[in-house]
């Protein structure tokens, strides 16, 4: 049993946006995650690695309250949070994409990029039957918001094609597109370059760091390719069998025994 | 050279969420508008208003209903016969209790009644999902049917268990009942219809539209991203089955003038649902070309054999027929499973680039 | 008053019923599971065709009417019982093969709704044909066995309905051991998993489809049987898949001990609901209260009688 790393404090005081503390999750007799903790900084990039298996994606559907955790608690923008609801997770600003993507496919890259906004967008049933007024004005004023979102992903030209005739790497992109037009305060990326080509992944690099540069967005994310996450990831947290077993800086985490021993599946005997 | 959308630039959101981007297919709407409430009632004779156009406005209706459902988001049903019957009762209870009331104000009531009865057989959705909640919308359909049948209370009481439409009228003209012309039936049916058709049409190109979508498409991502997939859900099986209800009103008052539980079997359920399966699911204009051909192929198939000249027996002719008809319904769906609407869209596609082939 | 009444009708007065006549009560649960095994049969064809080819067989009840007027038909023309069994097996297969042929094959990769309202076309097409080729009349099915009670330890039973359930027990036993021991059987089972998987390690996926087919088409045939032997031959049979419905989203729609037993709580079910309940809602609720009975149960166990819980993932 390797002793998981206490994460370092840096020098200067950050605010801490989201702290999770001793969270445990089983299915049935399968345990996801047991007392794991750690905490995501207001304005950073913050990632989450380990082997396959070592429940990255159930942290992050925890974090947005589609699986509740049996034990622990989960501080969110200083409140501390009891049983949640995604729908709750996402109207206080949470918002991800998936490993394996989840657009709907039936619809235009406009139209799912929309969806984004749909807890923004409050007109009753009778004016959108209407069509006119005020609903009319909210379904442009959105529209705008789409529109920038799909000009900073440079995707203007599939604005109206069905996104299940796109080809991955573009499916990837909308679907951060759509993550994004809900203006998140904390973006939930879950394998955001998987099976991407170099070029891609390089867009898909630069559109992370622009979005937590340009507009403050604190991101998470989990990926595979430690290159990518060593350079872009302020701190990484490293999960392996449902337990922390680091956490730091990527220079520390690097450095880590724990962390290479559990990528190149070193045993130890106890 | 006609048909392409060169040219035609939009500067403004407002004008590339219209309806119709495209300034021929506005045109070519507002033709056909133009002819069903101008020529029509003028050139066609009775039986074609009254056993062609009537029927098919009607089911158009009911088939943009359960598109809404079905096709937008994505909750199979079974029950639009029972939803229908749910219309065309209430109105009969509610025209009969306060005459004076505007016949059109008790349709929509009667279509407002069933919406909330949708909502109720709209529950089991929350837990389950596709064939499952398919079966459970059939209670729907046999419950409504059998408790319209039982409890005489929805028929006045009457001896013959039926509901007939009575006389009213509508800025003096009589608009229900048999003393109502064809003419005046067809052209209030078509009023609605196109009211609740470019509504529909609102509904689905906003935010709740985009809302039934994402539930359709995928229910956990939905979720995710903040839309309540249940209430989604709900609100679907509430306008679905309003729209379905007034288009019950609509057959008995404005077409048959009385009907039987009979008259909402589940046959119809079915045919409804061939109706957008064939029109196209989740298309609107779908909903009318499918209501089309589903009413129109069984008056082709009883004429078709006199048009040959060939004579049997009736109910040897009777059972073809219905042969027909399912081979008919395969064939269209091996052909095209995805329906008219998609069907016109390439024909839209060869338009733009004609007389090129490419 | 009413409100008392009422709920004497609804708690009290049946209660009293049961506990009063237990005799009575064995035999309306044992008719209740008599009339189950048959929705069991015709349960399991849908079963069947739903695991191998994932297509929802509205034409189910068609299919069991179409083999019956075949069989009543053939005894008609004056082949002898045996014959006519066999030439209707015979009518099934080849039926199998010109549904693969002429439809499955062309609506592969469709969506489910697609082949379902393709099935509902050939519910259409069925009924229409068999009944050009047979007419419409209502043709008795007398099969030789006899319509008689009997009485043991006390409760009434009935000869025939007792031969129908053993048929029935006897089909589903046959049933099973092919599917586990034999090699269709277990291809069977490897399509109902996974259709690309079990394509690419070499199993005929056509062929497995005629003989799903074709084995629903027998179960259909022996449904056909015993419903027509019942209440004759005539288009209503084609009406107990509307059924055999409710006893799937019971049981689930890939278990075959769930249509098994779904249609024995079914068959229960409504026949104590009929004749104990019913002074409250005054009869004729066999049409629907099958389907409530199933929906009131899968509020509770969403996944059915034997499925597993479902754990979303994303």
């Amino acid at each position: 049993m390797i002793e998981a790393e206490s994460a370092p404090i840096q020098g200067e005081h950050k605010e801490v946006l989201l702290d999770i503390a001793e969270v445990s999750l089983a299915f049935g007799g399968v345990q996801a995650l047991s007392d794991v903790s750690f905490d995501i900084y207001k304005g950073e990039i913050r990632a989450i690695i380990g082997p396959n298996g070592a429940g990255k994606s159930s942290m992050l559907n925890v974090i947005n309250g589609f699986y509740h955790p049996q034990k622990g608690t989960i501080k969110y923008k200083e409140e501390v949070r009891k049983k949640m609801s995604p729908h709750k997770a996402a109207s206080q600003g949470i918002s991800r994409t998936f490993q394996n993507i989840a657009l709907f496919k039936g619809m235009t890259t406009l139209d799912n990029i929309m969806t984004g906004r749909i807890l923004k967008m409050r007109r009753g049933l009778l004016w959108q039957a209407l069509y006119w007024g005020p609903a009319r004005n909210e379904e442009i004023i959105n529209r705008e918001i789409a529109e920038q979102v799909i000009d900073f992903l440079e995707i203007e030209a599939i604005r109206k094609t069905p996104v299940g005739k796109l080809p991955y790497g573009l499916q990837k992109r909308v679907e951060l597109g759509r993550a994004l037009a809900a203006k998140p305060d904390l973006l939930l990326l879950d394998e955001p370059m998987a099976g991407m080509n170099v070029e891609e992944k390089e867009d898909m690099c630069r559109f992370i760091i622009d979005v937590n540069e340009e507009f403050g967005t604190t991101i998470a994310l989990i990926e595979h390719d430690m290159g990518v996450v060593m350079d872009l990831s302020d701190r990484v947290v490293v999960l392996n069998y449902g337990r922390k077993i680091a956490d730091g800086t990527p220079d520390q985490v690097r450095a880590n025994q724990g962390v290479i021993d559990a990528y190149l599946g070193v045993s130890h005997s106890n | 050279m006609l048909y392409r959308e060169t040219g035609q630039f939009k500067i403004s959101y407002a004008a590339d969420q219209s309806v119709f981007p495209i300034a021929q297919d506005r045109w070519f709407v507002s033709l056909i508008i133009v002819i069903a409430i101008f020529v029509i009632p003028v050139l066609a004779s009775e039986y074609l208003l009254q056993a062609v156009m009537i029927p098919l406005l009607i089911f158009s209706l009911a088939a943009i209903g359960l598109n809404l459902l079905v096709g937008y988001a994505g909750q199979l049903s079974l029950g639009t016969g029972g939803f229908m019957a749910v219309g065309a009762y209430m109105t009969y209870k509610l025209t009969t209790a306060f005459p004076d009331i505007n016949i059109i104000i008790v349709f929509l009531l009667a279509g407002l009644i069933a919406a909330f009865v949708g909502l109720i057989f709209g529950i089991p959705s929350l837990r389950i999902k596709g064939f499952y909640l398919a079966v459970a919308t059939l209670a729907s359909q046999f419950f409504l049917l059998w408790m319209f049948n039982k409890v005489a209370w929805f028929y006045n009481y009457n001896s013959s268990g039926t509901i007939t439409a009575p006389p009213r009228e509508m800025f003096g003209v009589v608009i229900t009942g048999p003393m109502a012309s064809a003419e005046t039936r067809y052209l209030v049916t078509l009023f609605i219809v196109i009211i609740f058709a470019f509504i529909a049409k609102n509904l689905v190109r906003g935010r709740l539209g985009r809302s039934w979508m994402a539930v359709r498409d995928m229910d956990i991502a939905a979720e995710i991203i903040g839309i309540r997939p249940f209430q989604t859900k709900l609100i679907a099986f509430a306008v679905s089955s309003f729209y379905c209800g007034l288009a019950g009103a609509m057959m008995v008052f404005l077409w048959l003038g009385s009907a039987e539980t009979e008259a909402f079997s589940i046959n119809e359920s079915f045919n409804v649902l061939f109706m957008i399966i064939i029109g196209g699911l989740g298309s609107i204009l779908g909903s009318f070309l499918g209501a089309t051909f589903i009413v129109g192929l069984p008056i082709f198939l009883t004429n078709a054999p006199q048009l040959v000249g060939l004579s049997m027996p009736i109910d040897m002719q009777k059972h073809i027929e219905i042969m027909m008809f399912g081979s008919l319904i395969i064939f269209f769906l091996i052909v095209e499973p995805h329906g008219l609407a998609r069907l016109l869209q390439i024909l839209k596609e060869k338009l733009r680039l004609w007389p090129f082939p490419y | 008053m009413e409100i008392i009444s009422f709920l004497n009708l609804v708690f009290v007065n049946p209660l009293v019923e049961i506990f009063s006549y237990p005799i009575f009560f064995a035999e309306v649960v044992i008719s209740g599971l008599l009339t189950g095994v048959m929705y069991s049969l015709v349960a399991l064809g849908f079963v069947l065709i739903f695991k191998a080819s994932g297509v929802f067989n509205f034409a189910q009840g068609a299919m069991v009417l179409f083999a019956a007027l075949n069989l009543v038909g053939f005894i008609e023309q004056g082949f002898p019982i045996w014959l006519a069994l066999l030439l209707t097996i015979i009518v099934m297969i080849i039926l199998a093969f010109l549904i693969e042929r002429f439809m499955l094959r062309h609506l592969i990769n469709q969506e489910d709704i697609i082949l379902f309202m393709a099935t509902i076309g050939l519910t259409f097409l069925l009924q229409g044909f068999g009944e050009t080729l047979w007419g419409s009349n209502v043709k008795p099915l007398d099969l030789g066995i006899p319509n008689q009670s009997f009485e043991v330890a006390g409760l009434l039973l009935n000869e025939f309905d007792l031969f129908a359930a053993g048929s029935g027990a006897i089909l589903v036993g046959v049933l099973a051991v092919f599917f586990h021991y034999t090699r269709i059987g277990r291809a069977l089972r490897a399509v109902a998993d996974d259709h690309q998987a079990a394509m690419a390690v070499g199993i005929p996926l056509k062929t497995i489809w005629i003989i799903v087919w074709s084995v629903a088409g027998f179960v259909g045939l022996v449904a056909g049987i015993m419903w027509g032997a019942k209440s004759g031959v005539q288009f209503s049979l084609s009406l107990i898949a509307l059924k055999a419905l409710p006893v799937l989203i019971l049981g689930g729609f890939t278990s075959v001990p769930g249509a098994i037993v779904g249609g024995l709580i079914i068959g229960v079910g409504e026949k104590i609901a009929e004749i104990y309940w019913r002074p409250l809602v005054g009869g004729a609720i066999e049409n629907w209260f099958a389907y409530v009975l199933a929906l009131a149960f899968l509020l509770f166990r969403p996944q059915g009688l034997f499925g597993e819980r479902i754990i979303e993932r994303v």
